[in-house]
């Protein structure tokens, strides 16, 4: 039986029960890599060169990982899921990237998703990849439906349930949530409602966030993400804020962070890493359109693997101590 | 409305020749300087590149001289440059100018696009108009690139440090004071008989140190801190594949057609890179791969957060074509002196290379 590795980045947390169900159906064992610590991340800072941004550090880290626990690795390209829109470059040559800095990697399995070159070609592709377990067409298409079928519910419960990715892919799993039971650090405090915004990778790696969503919750703040958001309403801020969407996963940036500006959110936490070519144009956006609207506060964390744990908690300290004091006086007071 | 345009080289001569023709009113902003990457820098978003930057200073500076409007490349299928219109005119707007940013599609309906921005631009000039003036703007640009091309063949191996760059000063500017095809011609055949006629070490075998990288960065000496012309004093030759002119020739009239200039390129890179990752990440592996054997050295520019070099350059050193580059990144806090130095040792170390090949041969010969 062929292992097929999948790396704990990325795009890990968008699709993983898409993935595991395509490549089970077709008789291959998943093996994901451990979550990520401070030894993933130096061992894929050490390969790849500097300026690299954080979540690729992490990427290369996780595949190192695993090239001693399968027989091949799988590095989807996602150029695009809607017309006219494109990604950014380090997803796009990730298979190639990882190949050269990781030349001991097992064969890398690769499948390009682009939607502007139409269905057949989609369609084609996932047979390509399916041919590497099966010749037959047929339990490639069969394996394909499952997978989407596997990431329709998977959306659905994270929509429906207001679940984070890693609490949504437990409950799939069946195993039960181990995370301790949360106590907010003293009752004084308001509930509040924070919305974070960033990419899947960054909200919900808790090694580079530092446990961002943890300590909120011990702040007595209920934390909403994109990934709880209706694909609609999101799409529909984009349109308001950016215009017409250019970026293929601007949505949980853009489209969350201008849905969580306009519907009762006290406060709203931007994430992104270092260099980051997308977020670098998007955040800003979100800014902009925060010091405009004068009504929410919003913050802006970026992180690499320089930032230090006390920076950022103090950083979150002073934005939730602001955040009560304007809830206690139930008055806008803005930045 | 008044057009201005962001500097890109000499990009403006061929613009300024247009909008001219055209009787658009314009504004050529001031050259590239510290001044316009400062302001340039301090009104960007902090994560973004040199291009964005130097581009905003230039609408800073061209709006403070009465321009309300600028052309601007962008659209779909590159990489981050394709948003930078909008985010740029934001910018702009919160600064109090009311400016617009006229975004010119580099992906999609090339030519066309630019035939339909230059219509709106020249309020409704009639078609002809616009194709003639068009056609001389493009006959200045391929004449400045064959003029330019023929400098950094004598930059390297004049007697006289500085003729090459003197008289190509001179053609520059005689080139931008044309207006017409026949003075254009004999300016063109002047300036090359003068370079050619420049006193030349005959002995000078120099170093053929390729340039590649992103296209902003290539093509504007002042964000890539001149690097020909320092190059050049040190007595290397300069080769790039990048010239706006052979870029308008091939994605405005021949890409079309399907012959596509970089075929031959990103065949090269394919064993390394598989695909088109936008900007010219692409083509930096591919032209490492295809020259490796041709030029000595490479030098490999790229903007500080450019996404596709950054995948360029983590992909360049595992390639099988062996060829020293050196990556230098572009950006408002690098020291032009540490450039210089890194230079240096690079030329250092293509020289002791060279010497130790041709030991080598006198040996086994």
């Amino acid at each position: 039986m062929t292992t097929v590795g999948i790396p704990r980045a990325l795009l890990y947390y968008q699709y993983y029960p898409m993935w595991k169900t395509f490549f089970e159906y077709l008789g291959a064992e998943v093996v994901v890599s451990p979550p990520t610590t401070r030894k993933t991340l130096a061992e894929g800072a050490a390969r790849v060169v500097a300026d690299t941004c954080l979540p690729v550090k992490v990427f290369v880290g996780h595949t190192v990982s695993l090239v001693e626990k399968c027989d091949r690795i799988f590095i989807p390209v996602v150029r695009s899921l809607k017309s006219k829109t494109y990604n950014c470059s380090k997803f796009l040559g990730l298979p190639d990237m990882t190949r050269a800095v990781v030349p001991e990697a097992p064969l890398i399995l690769e499948i390009e998703i682009n939607i502007n070159l139409g269905k057949r070609r989609l369609y084609q592709d996932i047979y390509r990849l399916g041919r590497q377990f099966t010749w037959n067409p047929l339990k490639v298409r069969e394996a394909a439906t499952a997978a989407w079928q596997a990431f329709l519910d998977y959306r659905e419960l994270m929509y429906h349930r207001e679940l984070t990715p890693p609490q949504a892919m437990e409950e799939i799993t069946g195993k039960l949530p181990a995370g301790p039971e949360i106590t907010p650090e003293s009752p004084r405090v308001p509930r509040t409602t924070i919305g974070l915004i960033g990419h899947a990778y960054l909200l919900y790696d808790e090694h580079i966030n530092y446990q961002i969503i943890n300590r909120l919750h011990q702040y007595n703040a209920m934390v909403v993400t994109p990934e709880m958001l209706a694909g609609d309403t999101i799409e529909a801020s984009v349109n308001k804020l950016a215009g017409q969407a250019y970026w293929t996963y601007e949505e949980e940036v853009v489209g969350a962070g201008g849905h969580f500006l306009e519907n009762n959110t006290d406060g709203i936490i931007g994430i992104m890493a270092f260099g980051c070519g997308p977020d670098s144009l998007m955040m800003d956006m979100i800014h902009r359109q925060a010091t405009r609207q004068k009504t929410t506060p919003f913050m802006c964390l970026t992180l690499e693997e320089h930032t230090s744990e006390t920076g950022v908690i103090t950083r979150l300290e002073a934005f939730m101590d602001m955040i009560h004091r304007r809830k206690q006086r139930g008055k806008a007071i803005c930045v | 409305m008044r057009v201005s345009i962001p500097h890109m080289g000499h990009l403006y001569i061929p613009l300024k020749a247009m909008f001219q023709r055209l009787g658009i009113d314009y504004v050529i902003p001031p050259v590239n300087s510290q001044r316009t990457l400062s302001l340039g820098s301090r009104y960007s978003p902090e994560g973004l590149c040199i291009p964005f930057k130097m581009t905003l200073g230039n609408m800073i500076e061209s709006a403070e001289m009465g321009a309300n409007a600028v052309l601007m490349p962008g659209g779909y299928g590159i990489c981050r440059l394709g948003y930078y219109t909008r985010v740029q005119e934001q910018i702009l707007h919160n600064l109090g100018y009311d400016f617009e940013v006229i975004q010119i599609g580099v992906s999609d309906r090339k030519f066309f696009g630019a035939m339909d921005m230059l219509k709106r631009v020249s309020n409704n000039a009639p078609w002809h108009r616009i194709l003639s003036a068009f056609r001389f703007a493009l006959a200045k640009l391929s004449t400045v690139d064959q003029i330019e091309q023929m400098t950094q063949k004598v930059r390297p191996v004049e007697l006289v440090q500085g003729t090459a760059n003197q008289l190509y000063a001179k053609a520059v500017h005689a080139i931008d004071n044309t207006d017409d095809y026949d003075t254009l011609k004999r300016t063109k055949a002047d300036y090359l008989r003068q370079l050619n006629e420049v006193v030349k070490n005959k002995q000078a075998r120099p170093l053929v140190v390729g340039i590649t990288g992103e296209f902003y960065v290539v093509l504007e000496p002042f964000s890539s801190f001149d690097i020909e012309r320092e190059l050049g004093k040190l007595g290397v030759e300069v080769r790039r594949a990048t010239y706006i002119s052979g870029w308008t020739k091939f994605s405005y009239f021949l890409n079309p057609f399907g012959i596509n200039e970089k075929s031959r390129i990103h065949k090269a890179a394919r064993p390394y890179l598989k695909r088109d990752i936008g900007g010219d990440g692409w083509e930096s592996v591919g032209e490492k791969v295809l020259h490796a054997k041709e030029y000595d050295g490479l030098i490999h520019l790229a903007p500080f957060t450019c996404m596709p070099e950054i995948i360029a350059e983590n992909i360049m050193p595992s390639t099988k074509e062996q060829i020293p580059v050196l990556t230098i990144l572009c950006d408002e806090q690098i020291a032009k002196a540490g450039v210089l130095t890194r230079l240096e040792a690079f030329v250092d170390l293509l020289e002791r290379k060279r010497r130790k090949q041709n030991n080598v041969l006198r040996v086994t010969a």
